[in-house]
Order: C-alpha cells, then structure tokens, then sequence
C-alpha cells in the first residue's frame, strides 16, 4: 500500500518546485535544481521511500514542503472535522434511510412506496455537492444567512457547531440514505418471504414485531455492509462538500495537497484514509457476529 | 560625513516631493470611526506564506501588504495611479538628484519592526539588494519574478541610518512607480526570508495574531504604527475559499464584508448588487490583460506574416461580449485610457492588425496566411495549451473558434499548473492563451517582465534589437510628453509585430458593503491592500 502511494504520486508530473515557481510566473531550472535538492525531493525514488518507510517507523510524519510545518501538526485538526461530518451523514443516512427503506418494503407497490422510491431515486441521482451548494444558495436567496464560513467548535459554541455541520450532513447523509433505502427495501423483502417470517405472522405476532424484531435484523447483514463501504468512501470523498461548505477537513486539505504535489501530506493522508477502510471493514464484520448469532469468530 | 546632508538637498529637475507621512484624508463628509473587524474574501491560502517579493500572485500580495510597508506607496484614496499619487510610508521625502540617476529617500525615525527592533536604512539595502540579486546581498531569495525592475540599480547606499540612495545606471523615473506597488515591501534585514513564509514581521498597520492554515489569516492592530490615529479597525480576519457559489453567498449574507480583488465577473456582480442593494459595486480595472502567447522561437510563429494573421483573426470586441460579458475593454500592451495612463488611443489603436473591423481583419488574415504558404488545401494546425482553469479554458475556446473562422485548424490542449510555467518557459508549446498582471501601471514593470530579451517571463521568446532600443529610450525620457509618445510607439511596434498579441483588458467589478468606508479599488488590484485607512461606518 505504502509502496503504491508512494509510486503513484511521484508518477503525476511536475513536482512542488513546479507549482512554486508557478506562483512566480516563471521557472528557473538552476534554481529550481537548488530547491529540489533542499526538499531533498532530487534524490533517486527508491532512497527517498526507504527514508519515508524508516520515519514512519519512528513516528516522524515530515514536513509539508508548502506550509514548511511538520504534517501531523498541520492534518491533526483537520482529522476530527472530517471524522465528524461522515459520522453526522451516516447517522443521519441511517435514521433516514433505513426506516424509509422498511416502511417501503412493507407497503410494497402501494403509492407510498412508489413516492418513497422516487424520493430515494432523487438521493442517487443528486450529486450531495450540487445539493449543498443548493442549500447554500437557497438559504442565501430567502432568508439572506447561510452557516458561518470558518470553523466554529463544539467547546465555542456547540449550538453553531451543530448547525454548521448539520447542513452538509443533511445534504452527505441524503444522498446515503438513498443507497441504503434501496438495500434495507430489496433485503426486507427477501427476508420476509421466509417461512419463519409466515410462521411469525400466523402466530399472530404484531406487526412490529415481526418487522423490527424477526425480519430486519436478518435483512440487516447487506445494509451494514453498504453503511461501512459508504462511511469509509465519506472520508476521502467529502473533498467537495468540504469545499462548499468551507470546512477545514481532512478530505478537502488532501485535494489542495494533491494539486501543490505536497507529498508529505498527501501520503500521510492517504495512509490516514486506508486505516479508516481497514478499521470500518473490521467494525461490520464484527457487527455482523451481534446481528447474526450464526455468524462466529475465532 | 554623509554625501547627503539633510539640509542640502539638491531638487531632481521633476521636482522633489515633499511628503510627510501619509496626509491623505477620508472620504469626503464623515469622521471615520474606530473600531471592528473587517471580514475579508481570500482566494486561497496565500503561496509563499507573507513573502511578496517571492510571488507574483494577488493571492500574496492582498493578504501581506497590511503587514508591511513600501518607502513610498500609491494613495491608497485615489483609484488611479500615476506619479502625482505616489505618497511616502516609510520614507519621509525624496529627491531624484543627478539627473534622475540617484534617488534618495529619507526615512522615517519613529518606526519599528513589529518585534520592536527599528527600521533604519540597512533594512531597505538588505531588501532591494536581496530582489536585484546584488553580487554583495546577504540572502538570496528562493523565486524571484521581479529581479528585472531593479536591472538598472548600480547600487544602493545606506548613506546613514535613516537615508538611502538608489544609484542608477541611467536615468529612469519608473524606478519610483515600482517602489510604489504593493509588490515592492521592504523587508526586515534581521528576519530571514525564509520565515516570511510562514509568518509576517513588518512595519505595517496590521500585525499577524493567527494563520491557521485553510481556515482563516488574523492581523490585529499595530498599537506602535507610526501613522497617528491608524489602522482605524480592531483587526483583519482573510477567509480563504475555494468555492465562487459560496464564497459570494458568505459576501451576500454579511459573514464577508469586501470581496477578493478581480474574482467578482460582471455577471456575478449584478447578481450580487440586485440581491442585496446594500452592497457596493465599483467598477475599476485589474491591470491584467489576457494575451496570446505565439512560440516565436519556432515555426510556423518564428514567421511574422502568420503571427499577424492569427491577431488579425481575433476579434477583440467579440471577445469582451462572448468572454466578460462586456466586462473588460480593448487596448495594447499598456491599460488603454482612461484605466491607464499609457495606453494607445482608440484612433491609433483602429489601425493596428487585429483591432479594425472583424470582416475586415479576417480577409486579411486569411491573406496573409496564403502568402505565408498555408491555405484550404495545407491548412495551418495549432495546438493551443492553455492552463486547465475555467478562466482559461473559456479564453482559449473563444481563440480556437475565431481562429477556425480564418481556416486554422485549432485543438485545445489543457495544462495542469504545474507543468504550464516550466513548459511556457522552455517554450514548449505552439500557442497559448494567457493572462497577465502587472503591478504598477508603468512601461517599464511592463516591457522588461514580458517583452525584453532574456526575460524569465518572456513566454514567446519574441527578441526584437530595435524593440529593446525603443524600450530603453523611453525608460530614460524624462520629458512625460515625449515618453508617452516613445510608449505609444514601442506599443505599435509589439502589435505590428504581434509579438504577444493583446486580447483585452479586464475590468474590476468590486464589491463590498455599503458600511466598508475607503477601501478604494485601484486601476491595478496589486496595490490598494494597505488597509490603513479603511473604517466601518457600523
């Protein structure tokens, strides 16, 4: 992994010293030749990972060859900005999609489920950065006030803290919800079309009960699945919802490190990002042991 | 003893400018009120941190110059720049002595760092010997866009603690006009450069509390300024953001009092202003042109007939409609009037290739093309690279369609940014559309960035013997009559030889809250940042 994003990233042409002279107009290679050699950026490929893997092997992180600042202290604030907004937007996706996606599937090709259906249709087909900017612009036009533009913190004011990520969680969280609609609606109706789903029924077990307590937990397995996969793609993909919201996140501070070639940052970051996939898969798959006791490990 | 003793000052033949401190006055009818913090639009983080002399970007320099001063600055309350606007900052007077080849200033005595250490003449030595690469400078800077406006410093004298002197190769009165921009600070000779990119120590009306990196640039107010009853605010906060939408939603809704210089179109300006009424909109200039650079180091460019045709082909008015919306005005190398001094007239402009009747132009083109060997049956092919920006991408799409009118055959190729500036600068390319910015309104920061020979920031290559003598002449003409004429020509001379062909000029469409009091935009965005005489009528 390590090797692979190391490799990648020295692929894409032009390097800092590049995007540096850019902000002069011009370039001068024999300066340039100097910078490189400063940034230590000029020596060969193989030398500079093997001094990469050996830092991080003792917990140095480098330095951001833009902002001249060690990279942990630069992407630690940003971690829990990020982390915050994708676990908002899951939440929220959860809370809306999965009762959506039940009551959908109980009341099978009646309208209801046909305006539910078009409602989470609309989710998957809305990119959730158009939404936001939506959102932005509408509140702007009627009421003349959007979200404050630099961070507030839950310790300043949490009641702004919370508005201000409330929005484009709303707006991360819909376009999630309606993936997870779609899952919890096809999963529910294979699971009750189980004989013990019809055994239940004609136990003359309530409705919620055979709903809730029988048929989702075992729809539940695919559902998780999803809500994993999405929570994990939150973390690198709310780059433009960070952006339009103007959030200092980690998402967003990746792309701009990624533009300036700021490897430092962008390897420290994507590294960041696969330990979050490696840990959320690892969380479902522990879930999966509490929602289906036939499902054991070790 | 000093060769310049205070009290025999030797007037220059345009006369000394006697300036104390900055006696600007406000706006005309209400007394300006202290206090507030004045929430500021920035584009992005500012490259190179405060470190102006080591960019060429407004996204430096409109953070940064709160922070610092020049030895003499343009009139922060007068919107056109020229030499009768120029007024002292750190230096008291000047003189230019010798025929204008020796310019002395005397500096101020009340003035410190924003550590506390004084500023004296060392610090303006270090600062200018450092940007003209002297063979004696302390530091060397790591980029250095505009070494060529000191090229005709001999060298700089700090005669005694508070005078320096500019001795000069030859005469050249632009030489003030440079030091007046927003891009000619003076640094301190005891902080390295090198820590200016991650932090600010200037002798500004604003010191830096906080610069939290993507979120938000703090200045608070110099207690110690050597301007009396200035800065009139509390503080600055810069508020970085990417987003066009959101960044003039936050302006809209009041979370943003002025915006950034040059990012408002026309059209986003009155979607603005109708929204909220209460919000200004000025219409000034940016001092930026967009321009199309022609390899002229290879063919088919190194040929001037094809060059010629591909200007002709374009027709300027157009492009102000279809590419500004109307945003934007027609003129030479030089900000046409009445944004710039210098600029052609309209009636000498109408006869230059390119700038008569689109028909007209086109039929010529297509002319000139044959004669130069290409025609319907071996068109002429051109690959336009261009930086792959949106406000590029559209100048180039314009280009390409006008060039196709005349049977060029035109493809676009987009350029991320890190590759654009090596590639323009090996001259790697055919054609390309362009945009650039110059500080001051002056032929001299104009021709030797963009047109002399050797220039780091001579795209094209284009190296005219004849072009430089002119440049040089009309540098050292200290009659302003006769130099605007030698300007005039040198501007005849680059579009007849479509050296760089220009496009169009762009307008500024500024906007800020009614309640933001002095905050004058400027004919050039690179020098109104100074923020020392903004108040909030709130």
């Amino acid at each position: 992994m390590s090797l692979v994003i190391f490799v990648l990233l020295r692929l894409a042409p032009g390097n800092m010293v590049d995007i540096l002279f850019s902000t002069g107009g011009y370039v001068s290679e024999s300066d340039k030749a100097a910078i490189e050699k400063e940034l230590g950026i000029d020596r060969p490929i193989w030398v500079q990972y093997v001094d990469w893997l050996r830092d991080m092997a003792t917990g140095k992180l480098g330095k951001s060859y833009r902002y001249d600042l060690p990279a942990w202290e630069l992407i630690k604030p940003l971690i829990p900005v990020t982390v915050e907004l994708a676990v908002l937007s899951t939440i929220i996706a959860i809370l809306l999609g999965v009762p959506t996606g039940v009551i959908s599937a109980v009341r099978q090709d009646t309208s209801l489920d046909y305006v539910l259906r078009v409602f989470s249709l609309a989710g998957l087909s809305m990119p959730s950065f158009w939404l936001g900017m939506v959102i932005i612009l509408a509140l702007v036009a009627w009421i003349g006030w959007i979200p404050p533009i630099t961070y507030v913190s839950p310790a300043e004011n949490f009641k702004i803290h919370l508005v201000q990520f409330l929005l484009p969680a709303l707006a991360v969280g819909y376009r999630s919800s309606a993936l997870i609609t779609r899952i919890t609606r096809s999963a529910l109706l294979e699971v009750m079309r189980e004989d013990y789903i019809r055994t239940a029924w004609a136990k003359g077990q309530s409705g919620r009960i055979v709903i809730w307590r029988h048929a989702l937990k075992n729809a539940m397995l695919p559902v998780i699945t999803v809500i994993g996969i999405e929570f994990a793609f939150l973390i690198g993909g709310l780059v433009v919802t960070e952006t339009v919201f103007n959030l200092p996140g980690v998402a967003r501070f990746l792309v701009q490190a990624i533009l300036w070639r700021d490897y430092p940052i962008v390897q420290n970051i994507v590294m960041f990002i696969a330990i979050v996939v490696v840990l959320s898969n690892l969380l479902v798959d522990l879930l999966y042991g509490w929602f289906d006791p036939r499902v054991r490990y070790g | 003893m000093s060769r310049f003793p205070r009290l025999a000052l030797v007037l220059g033949l345009a006369g000394l400018s006697a300036v104390t401190g900055l006696t600007a006055t406000p706006a005309v009818g209400q007394a300006p009120k202290s206090g507030g913090v004045l929430n500021i639009m920035q584009r992005e983080d500012p490259p190179q941190g405060f470190s102006i002399h080591e960019t060429a970007t407004i996204s430096t320099v409109w953070p940064g110059m709160p922070c610092f001063n020049n030895l003499v600055l343009f009139d922060p309350l007068k919107k056109t720049e020229s030499m009768d606007t120029i007024i002292g900052e750190l230096a008291e007077k000047w003189s230019w002595q010798d025929n204008y080849r020796n310019l002395v200033f005397f500096l101020r005595k009340d003035v410190k760092w924003h550590d506390g250490k004084p500023f004296t003449s060392k610090d303006v030595k270090y600062t200018f010997d450092m940007v003209r690469e002297a063979p004696d400078a302390q530091v060397k800077l790591r980029i250095n866009p505009r070494k060529d406006w000191y090229a005709n410093v001999e060298k700089i004298e700090a005669a005694d603690p508070y005078t320096v002197v500019f001795h000069l190769k030859r005469p050249q009165s632009s030489l003030l006009m440079m030091l007046a921009s927003g891009y000619s600070p003076v640094y301190p000779a005891h902080v390295p450069p090198a820590e200016l990119r991650t932090t600010c120590v200037g002798t500004g009306p604003f010191k830096l509390k906080e610069w939290k990196r993507g979120e938000y640039i703090d200045f608070v107010k110099n207690p110690d300024y050597f301007v009396k009853g200035r800065p009139y605010l509390d503080g600055l906060r810069y508020i970085p953001i990417q987003e066009r939408g959101t960044k003039f939603a936050a302006l809209q809704s009041g979370r943003l009092d002025v915006a950034f210089p040059g990012d408002a179109s026309k059209t986003i300006a009155d979607q603005v202003t109708k929204a909220e009424p209460r919000i200004k909109l000025t219409i000034a200039h940016q001092n930026v042109n967009d321009n199309l650079l022609l390899n002229v180091t290879k063919p088919p460019f190194n040929n001037v007939k094809v060059r010629q045709a591909i200007s002709m082909a374009i027709d300027r008015r157009a492009a102000v409609q279809a590419v500004h919306q109307g945003g934007a005005v027609v003129g030479a190398s030089l900000a046409p009037r009445p944004y710039g001094v210098w600029g052609l007239l309209e009636k000498d402009l109408a006869g230059l290739p390119g700038y008569g009747k689109s028909a007209d132009e086109k039929a010529r083109a297509r002319k000139l093309l044959i004669e130069a060997g290409f025609g319907p049956a071996n068109p002429l092919k051109v690959e336009m690279a261009t930086r792959n920006i949106p406000i590029y991408i559209d100048l180039a799409s314009f280009v390409i369609s006008e060039l196709r009118q005349v049977g060029v055959e035109a493809t676009l190729k987009q350029i991320e940014t890190a590759q654009w500036h090596p590639l323009a600068t090996r001259k790697e390319y055919q054609a390309g559309p362009n945009l650039t910015g110059i500080g001051p309104d002056d032929p001299d920061a104009n021709f030797y960035e963009n047109y002399a020979c050797g220039s780091p920031r001579n795209y094209t290559g284009y190296c005219d013997e004849q072009v430089m003598k002119m440049i040089d002449q009309q540098s050292q003409e200290l009659d302003p009559k006769k130099r605007v004429q030698m300007v005039w020509n040198v501007q005849k001379k680059l579009e007849e030889d479509a050296a760089r062909p220009m496009i169009d000029w762009r307008l500024e469409h500024y906007l800020q809250w009614q309640y933001v009091k002095n905050l004058i935009p400027h004919q050039s965005i690179y020098n109104y940042g100074r923020m020392q005489e903004v108040w909030l009528d709130k």
